[in-house]
Parts: structure tokens; C-alpha cells; sequence
């Protein structure tokens, strides 16, 4: 059997494990705690580290130590848990850390709801925590993506020493799919980790320190403009989106993740009315595409924008858009599921605009 | 069908989506939702539902507090075992967990042989995926309810990319379980959209996806 069938907090740890995790710290939270739940089954029986910390604040600063040793480590949480865990996020990113974070996104603000939302898009994609940092974002829209992309995840984190996040909501951490974990991902180029702080010196190298601490501001300038480095390479050559029925669109939709899946059974709907409709899907989140809208047909004059939030991507869009199109806006939040008809309404409201 | 009919099963084996569609082919008096393990998949659509085919609903949360994220089990819950004249089906949490919330019911199940306790399998998820598997799960959960499990049911599936060899797979490894545990494979279920011939073993359930439908 090539396929299996996973619900996807379990799929995500899966893919984890196979990706050579070998140490995960979390404290449960709905909607993703089968993903911690099967970490604590299955991590020893691969002979690596599962801890249930006393909060999202010790998983997180765990995942620091762990990672500052050169270990694969991963944490998980949803929303407040992530909101939690931003210090230890921003020391990780400013120790130059490979981890992985997966966000499971759920309604807010504060406490919020248990049901989906992408409530998370602004402070995922402007780094989250104090300082000049930005992690590096992927948002799949199916249990498959989310597993080649966690599998992948490992390697960006180390090839960028930064954390990256893995940004999915409560729909993809419970839905059910087939998937297959044998399905082949890039493999990056690492060099080895020469940096951790692991206790062996038995080469006679130079003690190795983990820390963001930079007291001289001559020093953290040059440390700031280090990272800024990375950043600046991940929008150049590593955006990821996918272009949906691109090519004869009159009018173009952005969604991600989860949204973006209903975007695409929305398209499907107003094909039918014969309607042409495209879709910019940011597989990553930061770097956000850019590049994507220069690729969109010059005779679009509207962009739709559907997220489970108020708005939050809108301002990147008009960014990357640079002032060529109407933006427009639609979203469902409180843990609501926009569905494909309500796309589609919007879609011949402004389509029937024009006319 | 007997008077109460509880259905168990690892998260993700099927088991609310085979327990809605008994009911509302049944016509049964209750379904009572008695995961407590994920309250995630709740709807109020749902609730509608049952309500229009006369069916009543005993929730897993408190009433009106559909997003609430706290394990609740309604004292309504054991009218079924007590007033002998409802027929009912009862919905556990996935996993050998799910069967400890049926202890607190012990004293007032006083008609075991009015009671099926059947264990739901795909054989396509990772931890019921084999013969051994199985039988450990559905012993770890006799332990856990203190019940006997009393058939299994066939749900195995990969979803859209199911064919009759798939079923016939899970068919195969639960006829092994059942000869070894002496159980029936009393449903096979087989979604509405795939048309396949059978026969199976057991009786035939044809599924429609009422409770993904609802939720999303």
C-alpha cells in the first residue's frame, strides 16, 4: 500500500518523523493535538525525544537548547500556543536556529474559538516576535502538501539556519486524506553543522556559542544585516506559489491553504457559468510571491482576496499588485468555512460590476 | 439491529459518519455523540437534522456551547440503557480510550443481550493496518468499557481512490480477527458514489457523507 489514510495533525507527524525529527517539545491544544498525541506514541519507538513540557513557553525554549545542539527538533501549537511561544521564536531565529513550528490555526484573538481560521497570516509573516527577523512560511492546502512540505521543511530550516513554519488551520489538521509518505521532495544541499554547540571538541575547534545577545551595537548591526541577508534570498529565489487557470482568467482570486482549496471548487462553479477565473496560490506565505503578479494577464482588472480573517493578506496583495487592479476582499472568521458559493457571489458581483 | 448499538473504532476508522447514517436509516429513538476525546466535529446543521427525522441527539458538549472545548458527557446520555423501550446508538472517541467513558453506565446496563458493541476498521489507517493490530486494539478497548465487542464492521476505504480489491483486503484481514476472536463481520460499508457489486460480508451499508457535509 503506497497510499494510506491519515487525518492530518497525525499525517503532519508522520511526515515528521520520516523527515528524521529527532526531538519534538509541545503542550497540548486543539485543534492539533493528535499531532502531539502521536509524537508521544511513536517518537520512542524510533528512539528519539518526546517531551510534554509544563507550557507552550518551555516547548519552545526546548526546541532552542535542542536545536543549539544541532538536533532535527520540532514543536507544534495553535494559535495562542504559537502567540506563546514568539520569544523562543525570536531567539531561535536570532541564534541562527534551524527548527520547525507548526501552526495549527484556530479563531481569535485571545483565546478565540477551537474551530479553522488564518487569523495568524500577519504575525506569521512579519516574523512574530520582537526584532528584525521573519520566518520562513509554507502554507499547504492538502494533507499530501503538507507532508512533502514538512519533509522539505527540515532542510530549509538548515540550509537558512532560521526556524520555518508550517501554517495550516484546523481543516487540515483534522480532515482525512490519502497520503502517500514515499511521495519524493527536493533535497537541499546542507553543509554540515559546524556550528552546534553538540560537546565535541574532540577536533580541537573553537568552543561553539548559541546566542542572540549582541551588546555592541556596532555588532548586532552587522548580525541584523547578516539576517537580513537571508531574508532578502528567500524573496528573491525561494517564493513558491501555484498559478491556477491562469492563462484565460478575467478575474483572479488569492487564497491560501485551505481557502485556497475552496477557491478552486469555486472556479470550477463559475467555469460552469461561464465565468473565467484564476487563482495565486502562495505556497509560501513569506516570502510572500510577487513575482506571481506580473505573471497575471494584463487585461485583469480585479483581484479577489479570500482568507478566513479580516483582511490580513489584502496589504501584501495591493503591495505585490503595485496599484494595477481594484482589490477586493472577502472572508469568513469566528472559525466560519467560507463556502464555494459565497466565492462565486462575490466573483459575479464584481464581475457583473464591469458590465 | 439490536436495541443499542455502540460503535468504536480508532479516530478516523469511520465511526461517526457509519453511526449517523444507521440512524437515519433506522430510525432509532436516540444517537448519543459520546466522543469526548476530539470535539471537534460537531455541527448544528447536524443537530437540525436529526431533529427533522424525529431523532434525538444527546451532544457531547454542553447545550449551546457547540465550540466549547471541554469533555462533556450529558446525564441524558444513559437514558437509552435505563428506559428499555428506546432503540439508540451510541458514538464512542476514537481510540481504546473512547470505551472508558462507558463505565460510568455499568450498573444501569442490566440487558446485555440487547446490547451490540461492534469494533469499526479501515484497514487503510496506519494503526489498524494489520491482524495484530486489530486484536490488540479491540482487546485494549473490552478492557477500557468493560464490554464485550460483539462484531466488526468493514470500512475500509482510501476515500475517491477505494475499489472493491480495497474492501476485499480489510474483508480478508477481519475474517482472520474474527475467527481468532470467534466475531462476525456484521456491516460492510461501501461509500454511495462507488457502485460495487459485492457481495460482502455482512450486510451492505451504502454510505452517504452526511456528517462532512455538514461540517464544512
Amino acid at each position: 500500500m503506497s497510499k494510506v489514510l491519515m487525518k492530518g495533525n497525525e499525517a503532519m507527524a508522520l511526515a515528521a518523523i520520516k523527515a528524521g525529527v529527532e526531538a519534538f517539545y509541545g503542550y497540548p491544544i486543539t485543534p492539533q493535538n493528535e499531532l502531539p498525541e502521536y509524537m508521544s506514541k511513536h517518537m520512542a519507538e524510533h528512539d528519539r525525544v518526546f517531551v510534554q513540557s509544563e507550557s507552550e513557553v518551555a516547548a519552545i525554549n526546548m526546541v532552542y537548547g535542542a536545536a543549539g545542539a544541532g538536533a532535527r527538533v520540532m514543536t507544534s501549537s495553535s494559535s495562542p500556543g504559537i502567540a506563546l511561544k514568539q520569544e523562543g521564536i525570536s531567539y531561535i531565529a536570532g541564534a541562527e536556529l534551524p527548527a520547525v513550528i507548526i501552526n495549527v490555526m484556530r479563531g481569535g484573538p485571545g483565546l478565540g474559538g477551537i474551530q479553522p481560521s488564518q487569523g495568524d497570516y500577519k504575525q506569521i509573516t512579519r516574523g512574530g516576535g520582537n526584532g528584525d527577523y521573519y520566518l520562513y512560511s509554507l502554507a499547504p492546502e492538502s494533507l499530501q502538501e503538507a507532508v512533502d512540505l514538512i519533509k522539505e521543511a527540515f532542510d530549509i530550516a538548515d540550509y537558512f539556519r532560521n526556524p520555518v513554519m508550517i501554517a495550516v488551520d484546523g481543516l487540515i489538521g483534522q480532515m482525512m486524506e490519502p497520503v502517500d509518505f514515499d511521495h519524493p521532495v527536493p533535497k537541499w544541499d546542507l553543509p554540515p553543522k559546524t556550528w552546534a554547540a553538540d560537546g565535541n571538541r574532540k577536533n580541537g575547534r573553537e568552543k561553539n556559542i548559541i546566542n542572540s545577545l549582541y551588546l555592541d551595537p556596532a555588532v548586532l548591526e552587522q548580525h541584523n544585516l547578516k539576517l537580513k541577508a537571508k531574508y532578502d534570498e528567500m524573496k528573491r529565489d525561494h517564493q513558491r506559489y501555484e498559478m491556477i487557470n491562469m492563462e484565460s482568467a478575467d478575474i483572479v482570486i488569492v487564497a491560501f491553504g485551505s481557502t485556497a482549496r475552496i477557491a478552486r471548487t469555486a472556479v470550477e462553479i463559475l467555469a460552469d457559468n461561464g465565468i473565467r477565473c484564476g487563482i495565486i496560490r502562495p505556497i509560501a506565505i513569506f516570502p510572500f510571491p510577487t513575482n506571481a503578479f506580473d505573471e497575471i494577464p494584463d487585461h485583469v482588472k480585479d483581484i479577489l482576496v479570500v482568507e478566513m480573517n479580516t483582511g490580513q493578506m489584502v496589504d501584501d496583495v495591493r503591495l505585490a499588485d503595485k496599484c494595477r487592479r481594484n482589490i477586493h476582499f472577502y472572508g469568513r472568521v469566528g472559525g466560519i468555512v467560507p463556502e464555494a458559493e459565497e466565492i462565486v457571489e462575490q466573483v459575479m458581483t464584481i464581475v457583473g460590476g464591469d458590465n | 439491529m439490536k436495541r443499542i448499538t455502540i460503535l468504536a473504532g480508532h479516530y478516523g476508522s469511520g465511526k461517526s459518519e457509519i453511526s449517523v447514517n444507521l440512524a437515519l436509516a433506522n430510525q432509532i429513538d436516540y444517537i448519543v455523540d459520546l466522543d469526548i476525546i476530539n470535539p471537534y466535529f460537531r455541527s448544528r446543521a447536524l443537530g437540525e437534522l436529526f431533529e427533522e427525522r424525529g431523532i434525538h441527539l444527546v451532544e457531547s458538549t454542553i447545550k449551546g456551547m457547540l465550540g466549547s472545548d471541554l469533555p462533556y458527557v450529558s446525564g441524558e446520555a444513559a437514558v437509552p440503557f435505563v428506559n428499555k423501550k428506546l432503540t439508540a446508538i451510541y458514538d464512542l472517541g476514537g481510540t481504546e480510550n473512547g470505551g472508558r467513558v462507558l463505565i460510568q453506565f455499568k450498573d444501569r446496563i442490566t440487558d446485555r443481550e440487547n446490547i451490540d458493541l461492534f469494533y469499526v476498521v479501515n484497514l487503510y489507517r496506519p494503526e489498524t493496518d494489520n491482524k495484530d493490530k486489530i486484536i490488540r486494539a479491540i482487546r485494549a478497548l473490552e478492557c477500557e468499557a468493560q464490554l464485550p465487542v460483539t462484531g466488526l464492521i468493514n470500512n475500509t476505504n482510501l476515500m475517491q481512490h477505494t475499489t472493491e480489491a480495497i474492501v476485499m483486503e480489510g474483508q480478508a484481514v477481519l475474517l482472520e480477527v474474527g475467527k481468532e476472536l470467534d466475531l462476525p463481520i456484521v456491516y460492510t460499508v461501501i461509500e454511495e458514489t462507488h457502485h460495487f457489486p459485492g457481495p460482502f460480508a455482512g450486510e451492505t451499508i451504502i454510505l452517504s457523507r452526511i456528517v462532512a457535509e455538514k461540517w464544512l
